[in-house]
């Protein structure tokens, strides 16, 4: 099958921006995830939520509103009440998870081209997502797996999972994808940034 | 007055040397004078001209309190005027300029307003230009005609019209304990919070942490303060937990204790590294604030107290202290309180020559006494100052004995040789922020000044911002003598002469009582009136003195006169500062898998909300009417396609997600059979139209509902409401999947073939696809969901594939349609088409129209209750004389023109209106121009003619009242 487009087009400029003399404080990447899929419990069948995405595809969720679990090919974490976000490195996980969840304990919905992953790494990690959403990012606050919906200025929802001790990850609606990423890179120019 | 540097002491950088220029002229400083400091030292005495009289004004106090030295910095082509320049640190190339002042600042043409003083006192605006008629002049007539020449004379620094390139940030930040000023109060709460091992934020608004620390000459645990001071800073910027920030002013305390904050960021550098801000907007979230903001020192009013070399007390000594400014010429010490005596004995122990200490009290403390004799010079206690003498500097002053009880003098009057006078009416706690943070400021008729109010969020006052002056209060070790901090409550010498009370607005003392003497006894109506208290500074300085004037003048004490209470910001914030990054980027840009297509095809991009779509793919040469009558053309006679990514998409899944659907539809959709879509309209809860599209039902339990693209996150926000708030026991789960797709509109007679040419995996004929079915394929290996409906009247399919596929379907679409001559369309000729058969979209569904207003009525099932049922059949949405949906042609062979009224007759009168067009186009299959209107009447107005009127585009018409469906009203066309 044809490869995805990414969504940011030209704005995608690999290499090192900002001010990097003396070395970047971040990394950018856009991570391309195969799959992100939605899925969503019913009051009364949360727990049974977890334990099938537990058992069809091997991701342990905890019950904590905003935990979550960061894998190399699989992460996930609660976005709301009995709402959870996964992202996997292949194609496929919704059918999985469909076949795991019937519609009498939970809704799955694919949002694998929906949304847009980017993920920011680096010491200045923490720094650069201060200046775009009001949220606390230190670890103690934000710990490594958890996971956070909030808005960058009221306007584009975002997503976001601490995958990393100095990195996170960031989910937004395509169509937003360039725009944000533009105010992203801007926030990054302070410390240096490399895209890769 | 004149300054001059003294040969050591200060906390400037004597090796490293700036040079700026002031007015135009080149100066020269040391690394840590502000400009204000480096310009005394250089020996000026005038920064500015006052507001009113335009009279001489020299710098009166330091740092954010400074009334009079206000100037226009000047940074690449940027003017930013009204700086204190108390505040300006000063750098090479700094080029700053002084305001207010024709021609110059030595010689001013405006000074000569001070010989009609009584002419613009109090009240100048109501009395001459609110007044009654004279002659042919009315007074806000006469405003009109003076307007520019006052606004010129009067006022503050001009701004100018360059866009600033620097760049502003914000930032969000988070703490355990928020502490507010550094000076030993501040340092001693920051070092027992950061010892706790919470996270700690310690702001002050100067370069170098220390507040007052950094001038006294107390002594700390056996070291000067200034040393202890840097040995606290030095243990806490190595503290892991504790982030310290300099030059930022922390000005803002809003609920749920956040703070607002500006940090000056390279205010004070030649040139700004890569992406370094200006300025950087800080939103602090503290678990606990500390207000450690210290206190201000305020005047006492006496006739020529605005004169240059008039200065507070507490400035003079900081002066003195920090940047090694002393007066060149004798001082005159004036209080009403013992910390002046702190301020003689410094300014003595700097190199400066005491005069006289000039005390209106007829005693004072020990401890003073000590501090005078240190001082040297006369004490004069039972004295004060009546008048100052000089040009634009100080030369003397006249000094009468004075009762202090009665306020009377008594004795001749002397003369004492001065080139400063330093003042001190006492300290006021600085409870800006604790205001803000609410609750009512208290007085403390023993200290003379409000103190902060009881807590209502969590924050606690330290030091002098919480009444408590003596240092040994407030750090253990510390050796300072022991002053009394009870100033006598005199802020006013009643003498012959115009003594100023606001510097900045030049409002008097005889101001404040005629005020009162025309009836103005709140101080809230005083302010209004006078304009006490309301220029940049907000009254710092004139505050408390203006109050105790109206007290005197009516009888009654401070306490009853009024309190003042303080709204953010504490000091002046810049526009760009709380704008920040969102500076040529107020709303981000959403754009559809396909847009870089678009582009390159030479799309004109059209904004529509958010989003970015084709408006016309012109040709060379052709106007936007034939470009998009030659895209609609090509749809009817042969294919086009348009990209409808932007339709808002909900995926609406779960056991009840059809039962919900019948609720929130007008129509039914459980009846709905898997594999087919129907067109569905919403109402709103008061029975008017909200929105309408068509859903899909994909599965038993997976409906794919699409909105009008303007509305989708309006209906999302509204279905999530009722859900969790009216239906919460429904099992429905919804989530926006507009971004999940990519969609193109294949339409026209020749639509079929092309998607036969490119669709695998599906039939495509009437049995495989009737019309509204879905079908799943594939085009050039990639899935997509393909469902026969038509917006364009034509044979038409959507085909919807993962949004990262778009492009990759789109151009096999486009290849497959090349033998039939495909046209990419764009808004222009989607709505052309839509015209042409009479679909509504958010121009007719307007919040004012009901389904039957738009023929809808169809769609209301009354088989069901759904949202809008209960209140749609309320009279007077039944009334005959609605505005009604209607076509319209123009019979002039004009084009129609939206929002235009419809009236009855054809003249140009303003006449009733009977309606109003909603949208208009030249329809190629009608050749003639025709719009889509709300008439009142609706239908029963079609054949008959009526009239465009559009007075503000000069177009007036007759037209044709027609039906809605101009083009093939039976639908064969789509269905065939």
């Amino acid at each position: 099958m044809a490869e995805p487009l990414s969504p940011l087009g030209d704005a995608w400029r690999p290499g090192s921006h900002g001010n990097f003399r003396d070395g970047t404080g971040v990394t950018l990447t856009e991570t391309r995830p195969g799959s992100i899929v939605q899925v969503t419990a019913w009051p009364d069948t949360d727990d049974a939520v977890r334990a099938a995405i537990r058992d069809s595809v091997t991701l342990d969720l905890p019950a904590m509103p905003g935990s979550g679990v960061a894998g190399e090919a699989l992460s996930g974490f609660g976005i709301g009440p009995g709402r959870y976000l996964l992202a996997g490195s292949t194609e496929g996980l919704e059918t999985k998870l469909r076949a795991a969840i019937a519609p009498e304990t939970g809704a799955v919905t694919d949002l694998s081209h929906g949304r847009a992953a980017f993920r920011i790494q680096g010491e200045s990690a923490e720094w650069v997502l201060s200046k775009l959403f009001a949220l606390d990012f230190a670890e103690a606050a934000f710990p490594l797996g958890h996971g956070r919906a909030t808005q960058h200025h009221h306007d584009i929802t975002a997503l976001i999972q601490r995958t990393a001790p100095d990195g996170f990850d960031l989910y937004f609606f395509r169509s937003f994808a360039r725009s944000f990423w533009h105010a992203l890179c801007r926030a990054c120019e302070d410390v240096g940034y490399e895209v890769r | 007055m004149t300054m001059r540097r003294a040969s050591s002491g200060g906390r400037i950088d004597r090796t490293r040397t700036v040079r700026f220029t002031f007015d135009g002229k080149a100066y020269t400083g040391h690394a840590g004078d502000t400009l204000a400091s480096a310009l005394m030292a250089a020996g000026v005495s005038v920064f500015a001209r006052s507001f009113k009289y335009h009279r001489p004004r020299g710098v009166f106090a330091c740092g954010p309190d400074e009334p009079n030295a206000l100037v226009t910095l000047i940074s690449e082509g940027v003017r930013e005027p009204n700086v204190q320049a108390t505040l300006v640190e000063i750098f090479d190339g700094l080029d700053a300029e002084s305001q207010n002042r024709f021609p110059s600042l030595g010689f001013d043409i405006g000074a000569v307003n001070g010989l009609a003083g009584p002419l613009i006192s109090a009240g100048f605006y109501y009395k001459t230009f609110m007044g009654p008629v004279v002659g042919s002049i009315r007074g806000t007539r006469a405003w009109m005609l003076a307007e520019k020449a006052i606004r010129r004379a009067a006022g503050l620094g001009r701004a100018g019209h360059a866009p600033d390139p620097a760049r502003y940030e914000r930032v969000n930040a988070f703490c355990d304990t928020l502490v507010v000023g550094s000076g030993p109060a501040g340092l001693v709460a920051a070092e027992s919070a950061a010892a706790a091992g919470g996270r700690v934020i310690l702001a002050d608004l100067d370069a170098t942490m220390g507040g007052s620390a950094k001038w006294s000459s107390a002594m700390i645990d056996g070291r000067p303060a200034a040393e202890w001071a840097a040995g606290r800073v030095a243990a806490l910027e190595a503290m892991p937990n504790v982030r310290l920030l300099p030059r930022t002013t922390v000005w803002g305390y809003y609920d749920g204790n956040t703070l607002a904050a500006t940090e000056r960021v390279s205010d004070h550098k030649s040139s700004r590294a890569k992406g370094e801000p200006r300025q950087r907007s800080w939103t602090i979230r503290a678990g606990a604030a500390v207000l450690a903001t210290g206190a201000q020192e305020r005047p006492i009013v006496f006739p020529g107290n605005d004169r240059p070399g008039v200065m507070l007390a507490g400035a003079a000594l900081r002066h003195a202290g920090e940047f090694a400014v002393l007066p060149a010429g004798p001082v005159v010490i004036f209080t009403n309180n013992d910390s002046a005596y702190t301020a003689a004995a410094g300014l003595a122990e700097a190199g400066a020559e005491i005069a006289a200490i000039v005390d209106v009290r007829p005693e004072t403390s020990d401890a003073a006494r000590a501090l005078a004799d240190k001082a040297g010079g006369e004490l004069l206690t039972g004295h004060a100052i009546v008048h100052t003498h000089g040009g634009k500097a100080l030369s003397s002053v006249s000094v009468r004995r004075f009762t202090l009880e009665s306020g009377t003098f008594s004795g001749e009057t002397r003369r004492i040789e001065a080139g400063c006078l330093a003042v001190s009416g006492g300290w006021s706690p600085m409870i800006h922020l604790a205001s803000q943070a609410g609750g009512k400021p208290a007085w403390s008729e023993t200290l003379q000044a409000f103190l902060p109010p009881e807590p209502t969020q969590d924050w606690t006052a330290v030091g002098a911002a919480d009444g408590t002056f003596r240092l040994a209060d407030i750090v253990t070790g510390a050796e300072a003598p022991e002053l009394d901090p009870a100033p006598a409550p005199c802020l006013e010498i009643a003498s012959p002469g115009k003594a100023f009370v606001d510097f900045q607005h030049d409002v008097t003392a005889d101001d404040v009582r005629l005020a009162h003497r025309e009836g103005f006894a709140s101080v809230e109506h005083l302010k209004r009136y006078t304009t006490l208290g309301m220029a940049t500074d907000q009254g710092r300085t004139s505050n408390i003195p203006g109050m105790a004037i109206l007290a005197a003048a009516t009888g009654r004490t401070i306490a009853e006169t009024g309190t003042t209470r303080f709204r953010p910001p504490f000091s002046p914030v810049s526009i760009a500062a709380i704008a920040a990054d969102r500076h040529g980027d107020l709303r981000p840009e959403r754009r559809t898998p396909l847009h870089d297509w678009h582009v390159e095809r030479g799309a004109i991009m059209q904004p529509a909300g958010l989003w970015f779509r084709p408006r016309i793919y012109g040709d060379p040469g052709e106007t936007v009417e034939q470009a998009y009558v030659r895209e609609a053309k090509a749809v009817r006679e042969r294919v086009g396609i348009v990209d409808v990514s932007t339709l808002g998409k909900i995926a609406v899944q779960g056991p009840d997600a059809a039962a919900f659907l019948d609720r929130v539809y007008t129509n039914m959709f459980s009846t709905l059979k898997v594999g087919r879509a129907r067109y569905g309209l919403m109402l709103r809860e008061d029975g008017f139209a909200y929105d309408d599209g068509t859903t899909w039902r994909l599965s038993e339990t997976d409906f794919l509902m699409t909105t009008t693209t303007a509305n989708a996150g309006r209906v999302m926000q509204n279905l999530e409401y009722w859900l969790d708030t009216a239906w919460p026991d429904l099992r429905v789960a919804l989530t926006s999947v507009t971004d999940q797709w990519a969609g193109a509109a294949v339409a026209g007679p020749k639509s079929r073939e092309v998607l036969a040419a490119c669709v695998t995996g599906t039939g495509l004929d009437d049995d495989a696809l009737p019309f509204m079915g879905i079908v799943h394929g594939e085009i050039a290996g990639v899935p997509v969901m393909i469902c026969r409906l038509s917006f364009s009247g034509e044979l038409a399919y959507e085909v919807y594939c993962g949004a990262g596929h778009g492009r990759h379907v789109w151009e096999a679409l486009m290849e497959a349609g090349e033998p039939h001559h495909i046209v990419p369309y764009g808004l222009e000729a989607l709505g052309t088409l839509r015209i042409e058969k009479g679909h509504v979209t958010a121009t007719e569904i307007d919040g004012r129209t009901t389904a039957r207003d738009l023929h809808l009525d169809w769609m209301l099932s009354g088989k069901k209750p759904f949202i809008g049922s209960a209140l749609m059949d309320r009279e007077a949405l039944l009334a005959p004389d609605r505005l009604g949906l209607v076509g319209l042609v123009s019979l002039d062979g004009r084009a129609l023109t939206a929002g235009a009224h419809i009236v009855e007759r054809g003249d140009r009168e303003a006449r009733d209106s009977i309606g109003h067009v909603t949208a208009v186009c030249f329809s190629p299959a009608l050749g003639k121009y025709v719009g889509l209107a709300l008439i009142r009447g609706g239908k029963a107005r079609i054949g008959s003619r009526a009239h465009l009127s559009d007075p503000l585009r000069d177009r007036f018409g007759p037209v044709e009242i027609v039906s809605h469906h101009f083009f093939d009203p039976d639908g064969s066309r789509m269905h065939g």
